[in-house]
């Protein structure tokens, strides 16, 4: 609700340019306004007068809750665009993050509503009840829990499908689809699920003990991760399976049985809640243990779920955002398939999503060789096209045996298969095969191809089109595919040759950083953040080291091993199979890795680094990423823009953003009517003496914004007496140039009637008031709120300097303008470049703007209210010659020249 | 700062009191320790410290109710409640029962002095 106070003086219904409820001008209360002080004077008779200590000591105590609240809206600002930017890419964050800010949000807003009570004498605490409504709903998004699904322990392949991925994880729910919608042969076999590990892990009471040993781990110190990652795991390997579970299991591996020759074998597939879901996979992260007999079932089960506290494990997910209790392990226990040739297919080349033939990569015996990212290989291109020709063929080593090789019949069935799950899943396939020995084909596993998220980007960037080139550099183990043609060659000056070429692209881009070469865990003990990772063989084991390596350099590996998918999801360069890689890189030496076009430059080359793509942010999608928008739904959206309209009330606030601008509203409202209040400062505002300026200047002080030998009976405050640093700051900037008058005018009608009126106020009746309305500054020595109406614009800037960083900011508000909608919107535009230039946090709302940068250093922040001061002079009417973007265009120069000169200028004083 | 400002931590986590003293004594403060609420409140007691900086959780006692304890008997001396565990039901008890700032480790140095410092302004300006 308004204060009484405040609605005497606020009453008229929503004027169109205010962003800000400062008690006065109004469209509509022109007289009330141009006779402010006078109104003020009357309103007091018959208030309480205290004495003149009294009242400073009053004051000063309501100007330090002021300043207090201003520091809290500071802070909670702050923390708002933080978690904001979170959300964009480049910033890992977990629950500890989502907490932390939403904590730190909520102090910092209860403070200012408390200051703000305080400030105004005991009124506000109705915002109590929306305040603790927003934190309830803020504490049920942060505590929300992944829904548990209580059910089967164990369910059999033939009923699974994508329905059961609560139940079974994706990688078997992906598996059960294949088998069971698509109706491809895949292994006979059955999934423990996510109760059955729950159970196991709640039957040992276990959580509270892995809960406690990773807490406050230090994700830094490899060492202590490894040391705890090994602790828990023993610990769950060594509990025992509940009797029941046990049980289960072993019946449903009886069913398995079927053959009374041979002993049956199985494999044992990690299948983790989560894994594999939109462009996540924690490939390779997770045990897989094959050719296990009925002994070991048990055994190989309780070591794959210990296999989700593997350290790689716990530090991906921190990294990609997903909680502990998130991830559930899911075990599929499939028949073994006696693999005669097995290997990997991706529907597609993984750096195009639209290649018109599939990659197979084939190799003797089981699958694992291939993923593994060792042994030989054989590589094929096969269209995608009926009858499914292969376009290339190659083999890293000679493959001794021609039964072991994949026939050109077993190549098109799989690439049918290839474009057929690809069809059926909606995105291209990463897909696991396996032939056995009497020549059928199972499919092992087949998830979403980890296309590099910035691949296509990036390409139509640097050449404008797409090249094949490019394509052919996503090619695995092909020398004179990344060693070859440079269509970006203008990137890299002709001298620099590199110090290595060739290898296989494993994932695009370009980083650049000091090679550090790790041998053994030792060396990945030592690992810097921001070295480039130089490796002889990319074991998934190093997948740990991602977040901190700016690159990846293998001598051996091709594009299917596991470090290379989750170098692609991290976005890092990866060039693999790189021969001499160890040799020739120093430890130590600053290098520039180029993925995309496979080439090793010595020093740094940042016509190359400019070409990189942006990093992805990998924690799209994920559980902490979906808690921090569910939480943001409830912290940022502002509903309160108006503080004129009925609605601007505390039973109004439905976001902490609200919250924080109805409190800033009207802890300025206080400040500014605290003489009506108390009654002795109805010759408060002066006005300020100055000349030839296009508008009259009042000046408040809320402290100690004159100096002392101001003659506090006096109507009008020179310039000189003014001891508010910002405000100095401001004007210099506004008085810098001299105002060159209303820009010339090419059209008629409405625009060159507001020229006239804005020109000479006193001309026409109708606008006068309204361009004579009074423009305020409130001070103190530190702190300046200027609210500003000239013509039929509207600006707030405010600023406070303080002792602290945490209390320094500069925030610019801009509305109107009394041209067609889209001139406005062109200079808002104009605003909006140039103060982003300055390093301004800028927010655009269809004509409204506002502006903030906070705890900076003192100096910073006056060269921006320099800037700041000049823009509310110089850009007031611009609006009515923004015809175009080219006139746009030449203004911004202007302005940026003059810009430029005024803070090359030394202040005065 | 005419006068060092003098610290007191509270806080049982041993690493932490230490160095977070010896740097705030590097930066010109005078930093004391105590691990457990008692030794806290004996340091209070003989009137030393004008800032408290008070872990959520202590060994003897709750810090919560710590941070009671403190306010009833030296309801101007500001605390700054510090605390591992974030919680937003916690933080805003902690502030109703009167700490002036609720901060999470970890905290960088510069962020913590700024917020005694500010803190400590507060305590002075609400007293005058």
């Amino acid at each position: 609700m308004f204060s009484a106070h405040s609605g005497n003086i606020l009453c008229s219904p929503s004027p169109p340019f205010f962003l800000r409820c400062l008690p006065f001008p109004s469209s509509v209360m022109l007289d009330a306004m141009s006779h402010f002080l006078d109104r003020l004077t009357s309103f007091f008779h018959g208030k309480p007068r205290l004495t003149p200590a009294e009242l400073q000591a009053a004051f000063r105590g309501h100007y330090k809750e002021f300043r207090a609240l201003l520091t809290a809206n500071n802070n909670a600002l702050e923390l708002m665009a933080e978690m904001e930017q979170a959300l964009g890419p480049g910033h890992p964050f977990g629950m500890t993050f989502v907490r932390g800010n939403c904590t730190a949000l909520s102090v910092n807003i209860y403070k200012m509503i408390q200051h703000l009570t305080r400030l105004a004498d005991g009124r506000y605490a109705e915002l109590d009840q929306p305040f603790r409504a927003i934190t309830k709903q803020l504490e049920q998004v942060i505590a929300s829990r992944s829904v548990s699904t209580e059910g089967a322990t164990i369910l059999s392949m033939a009923e699974v499908d994508a329905g059961s991925v609560d139940q079974v994880g994706e990688k078997m729910a992906n598996l059960g689809e294949v088998r069971n919608r698509v109706g491809l042969r895949t292994p006979d076999g059955f999934v423990i699920t996510a109760s059955a590990a729950r159970k196991f892990i709640e039957a040992n009471a276990l959580q509270v003990e892995i809960n406690r040993r990773l807490k406050g781990l230090d994700l830094d110190n490899l060492e202590a991760l490894y040391t705890v990652s090994a602790g828990i795991q023993s610990l769950i390997s060594n509990a025992p399976l509940p009797a029941e579970l046990e049980e289960a299991i072993l019946a449903h591996h009886h069913q398995l049985d079927t053959d009374p020759q041979t002993e049956l074998l199985v494999a044992l597939r990690s299948s983790a809640l989560g894994e594999d879901s939109s462009n996540v996979s924690f490939a390779g992260q997770y045990r897989t243990q094959l050719n296990v007999s009925r002994e070991f079932v048990g055994q190989a089960y309780k070591e794959i779920v210990a296999g989700k506290y593997k350290s790689q494990a716990i530090v991906y997910r921190q990294q990609r955002g997903y909680r502990n209790q998130d991830v559930q392990m899911c075990v599929g226990c499939l028949r073994m398939v006696d693999g005669a040739i097995s290997g990997v297919m991706y529907s597609r080349a993984p750096d195009d999503p639209r290649s018109p033939f599939v990659i197979i990569q084939a190799a003797p015996g089981l699958a694992s060789t291939v993923v593994d990212g060792s042994g030989a290989t054989e590589l094929f291109r096969v269209s995608r096209t009926a009858p499914h020709p292969i376009l290339h063929r190659q083999a890293a080593q000679e493959i001794a045996d021609s039964r072991l090789s994949l026939t050109d019949t077993q190549a098109a069935e799989l690439a049918a298969i290839g474009v057929r799950l690809e069809d059926h899943f909606g995105t291209p396939q990463d897909i696991e095969w396996s032939i056995d020995r009497s020549g059928l084909l199972y499919i092992l596993q087949s998830r979403p191809l980890g296309h590099s998220a910035s691949g296509e980007g990036q390409d139509n960037s640097i050449s404008g089109h797409r090249v094949p080139q490019i394509r052919e550099r996503g090619l695995p183990a092909i020398h004179q595919v990344c060693g070859q043609a440079d269509d970006k060659g203008d990137a890299v000056p002709c001298d620099r040759l590199p110090l290595l070429a060739g290898g296989v692209c494993a994932s695009q881009g370009v980083g650049c950083g000091p090679v550090f070469t790790v041998r053994s865990s030792l060396d990945l003990l030592r690992f810097p953040k921001g070295a480039v990772l130089v490796i002889e063989t990319p074991y998934p084991d190093w997948a740990s080291l991602l977040n901190r390596a700016v690159a990846v350099v293998s001598e051996t590996g091709q594009m299917a091993a596991h470090l290379a998918t989750v170098a692609r999801e991290f976005g890092i360069p990866a060039i693999f199979g790189l021969n001499q890689a160890l040799a020739t890189l120093e430890n130590g030496s600053l290098i520039t890795v180029d993925a995309t076009a496979g080439k090793v430059y010595a020093g740094k080359i940042e016509s190359l680094l400019a070409l990189a793509a942006p990093r992805p942010n990998l924690m799209t999608g994920s559980p902490v990423y979906k808690i921090l928008t569910q939480a943001l739904v409830h912290i940022t959206p502002l509903n309160l823009t108006d503080p004129t309209s009925p609605f601007f009330r505390a039973d109004g606030c439905r976001t902490m953003h609200d919250l924080t601008r109805f409190c800033h509203e009207k802890a300025v409202v206080e400040m500014f009517t605290f003489g009506e209040r108390y009654g002795f400062d109805d010759k408060a505002a002066k006005q300020l003496v100055v000349e030839n300026s296009p508008a009259q200047w009042w000046v408040i002080d809320l402290d100690d914004g004159f100096t002392p030998d101001f003659n506090p009976e006096s109507r009008y405050v020179h310039l000189g007496h003014i001891t508010s640093v910002p405000m100095q700051a401001i004007w210099q900037g506004m008085m810098a140039f001299p105002w060159a008058g209303p820009p010339p005018v090419s059209l008629g009608g409405l625009g060159s009637i507001i020229f006239q009126s804005t020109r000479n106020p006193s001309l026409d009746p109708a606008v006068r008031s309204a361009m004579t309305a009074k423009n305020y500054f409130l001070i103190s020595r530190n702190f300046c709120n200027l609210s500003v109406r000239l013509g039929y614009h509207f600006a707030l800037v405010e600023a406070n300097l303080g002792e602290f960083l945490t209390e320094n900011y500069v925030s610019f508000q801009f509305k109107g303008g009394a041209a067609d909608e889209n001139r406005r919107l062109l200079r808002i535009r104009l605003i909006r470049e140039i103060l982003s230039a300055f390093g301004f946090r800028v927010e655009q709302k269809v004509d409204a703007m506002t502006a903030r940068i906070e705890k900076k250093p003192g100096p910073y922040l006056l060269e921006r209210l320099r800037i700041l001061g000049y823009l509310l002079i110089h850009t007031r009417q611009i609006d009515m010659v923004m015809a175009d973007e080219g006139m746009a265009a030449t203004y911004r120069e202007k302005i940026m020249a003059d810009l430029h000169t005024l803070l090359d200028t030394p202040t005065e004083g | 700062m005419t006068q060092a400002l003098k610290i007191l931590l509270i806080d049982d986590e041993i690493d932490f009191v230490e160095t977070t003293g010896k740097r705030l004594a590097r930066r010109g403060y005078l930093a004391k320790t105590a691990l457990t609420c008692a030794e806290g409140l004996t340091i209070i007691a003989s009137g030393w410290p004008e800032v408290v900086v008070l872990d959520v959780m202590l060994p003897d006692r709750d810090g919560m109710d710590c941070l009671r304890e403190i306010k009833e008997k030296w309801p101007t001396l500001p605390v700054i409640m510090l605390t591992g565990h974030a919680s937003m039901e916690s933080g805003l008890h902690g502030l109703e029962c009167g700490a002036s700032d609720y901060c999470l480790k970890p905290i960088d140095l510069e962020t913590l002095v700024e917020k005694i410092a500010i803190a400590h302004r507060e305590s002075r300006a609400a007293g005058a």
